[in-house]
């Protein structure tokens, strides 16, 4: 009986520390890098070489710089995340761009088009203007945005709620995704308990079965770890599926401690040579309720009913 | 001699007439953008758009400014990602800025050339069509701006790791009065 537990406990060991080694990987690709590329042109629409291209993360303040080559084009490996740009060169006024964003999916292609002149901080958006032929003038009878009474605090920018939402953003991407890959050996668990716990003599089953659900419930502890220090945003009044989707947690979030609880004392029972009894006949109803709930919280917010 | 003061004065009060600015608020709006993704089909609707428009010497520039937090898609978790993806915090408006000549108040379709500032970025577009009732002494103007999230550098939201398309047409009713 005992070399049976060593054995399962043994193999659920194993399967917990792979999964240990991977999730960091796991994690940081979701944190990956990301291509920023882009050329540089004078308004001819000739190259700039040795221009000074310089992404400032605006999360961070880390400041990465690229130099044009020949062709004009410049490119920059950074971390994902959003940068402000400024594009430098003798002869040319500086060109700055407010907010690009840069993902590990596809490289940012981000061309600059330099106006000959002094150097200056102009406005990035005034700069890429085109001439419309009935395009908004800067005649002093056009509308401002305080004609339209708009308080200062409507109009005004907020990086620190911003960089809070950003966060949020990052932490609910990865409970997302540990969520989905926690479902994968969620469902081999549940399919591998009849034949763990049924009328079969043999272990394998059983193992596999304890470690499958043991690596269950640590991808979910990461998952709902994810999900609970993701920062909350001040003000913000929870509406439709999310609510479900949390209400669901306080279903599937008890049995995953009671699953594993039964489990054991079943698992126990089992190698015993008796039959499941007591409070760890439960182990199986209660692991169906909880996959259910976690199914039905992951549905909640994938699929529109 | 009274009749050619009273004639010239006419003149000069036709003319101060004529160059005078006139406005026009916006009374009503309803903005709704619309997201697809192959397990979902959402909207967001906003009723939170302040407009105004001046007219002079034959020409009205509007001005349209949206909260972007004003955008209500019925799921919180949803327009909290949203302002996230679109830097809503850091840019917290959507302005629509236009130039029209003053005959098209009478017309039934314009045709406007819109500047739009969102995300921190500005896009341009151009000719979109726009339906335009009169009701009593309102006009209606309805139409669709044909946005996409790479006219503004937004990086697409996933879900399930399956990006949204990159179309969001932003469907426009806007109730004006002229003041």
């Amino acid at each position: 009986m005992l070399s049976n537990l060593w054995r399962s406990s043994i193999s659920g060991l194993v399967v917990v520390s792979l999964f240990g080694m991977l999730a960091p990987s796991l994690i940081a690709q979701t944190v990956g890098k990301g291509v920023l590329t882009g050329r540089v042109t004078d308004p001819s629409g000739g190259a700039v070489a040795n221009a000074s291209v310089a992404a400032t993360s605006i999360d961070s303040g880390q400041k990465q710089t690229a130099t044009t080559g020949p062709e004009g084009t410049y490119k920059l490996e950074l971390p994902e995340g959003n940068y402000r740009l400024t594009f430098e060169a003798a002869g040319f006024k500086t060109l700055e761009i407010s907010s690009a964003t840069v993902s590990g999916t596809a490289p940012e292609i981000l061309d600059g088009k330099l106006e000959r002149g002094e150097a200056v901080n102009g406005n990035p958006a005034l700069t890429q203007q085109e001439n419309l032929p009935n395009a908004p003038s800067s005649s002093t009878t056009a509308p401002s945005l305080s004609d339209l009474g708009l308080s200062p605090e409507q109009t005004r920018g907020n990086p620190q709620e911003q960089a809070l939402l950003d966060k949020r953003t990052h932490m609910l991407k990865i409970h997302q995704r540990m969520g989905l890959i926690t479902t994968i050996p969620l469902v081999a668990t549940v399919i591998l308990g009849p034949g763990a716990g049924g009328k079969s003599e043999g272990t394998a089953t059983r193992d596999l079965h304890v470690a499958l659900g043991s690596l269950t419930g640590d991808l979910y502890g990461i998952t709902a770890y994810y999900a609970i220090r993701a920062p909350r945003i001040p003000g913000t009044k929870k509406r439709g599926p999310i609510k479900f989707h949390e209400a669901m947690a306080w279903i599937h979030g008890p049995g995953m401690i009671l699953t594993p609880i039964l489990g054991a004392m079943a698992f126990s029972q089992k190698n015993n040579g008796e039959k499941v009894h007591g409070i760890a006949q439960a182990h199986g109803p209660v692991a169906i309720v909880t996959a259910g709930a976690f199914g039905a919280a992951l549905l909640s917010v994938s699929v529109k009913f | 001699m009274n009749k050619r003061i009273l004639i010239v004065l006419s003149f000069v009060a036709l003319t101060a007439f004529a160059e005078a600015n006139t406005q026009w608020i916006l009374q009503q709006s309803t903005l709704t953008y619309h997201v697809s993704h192959p397990l979902h089909q959402s909207e967001g609707v906003s009723h939170g758009a302040k407009g105004k428009g001046v007219c002079h010497a034959g020409q009205c520039e509007f001005l349209i400014a949206v909260p972007v937090k004003s955008f209500d898609s019925g799921d919180s978790n949803r327009d909290l990602h949203m302002i996230q993806v679109t830097r809503g915090a850091e840019f917290p408006l959507v302005t629509v800025r236009t130039r029209l000549p003053e005959s098209d108040a009478a017309a039934s379709t314009i045709n406007a050339d819109l500047e739009i500032q969102f995300a921190g970025q500005t896009a341009h577009y151009k000719q979109v069509p726009f339906k335009v009732e009169k009701q009593g002494g309102e006009t209606h103007i309805s139409g669709t701006i044909p946005a996409t999230l790479t006219d503004f550098k937004i990086d697409p939201p996933s879900l399930l790791t399956i990006p949204v398309k990159n179309d969001i047409p932003v469907r426009v009713d806007m109730t004006w009065r002229p003041q």
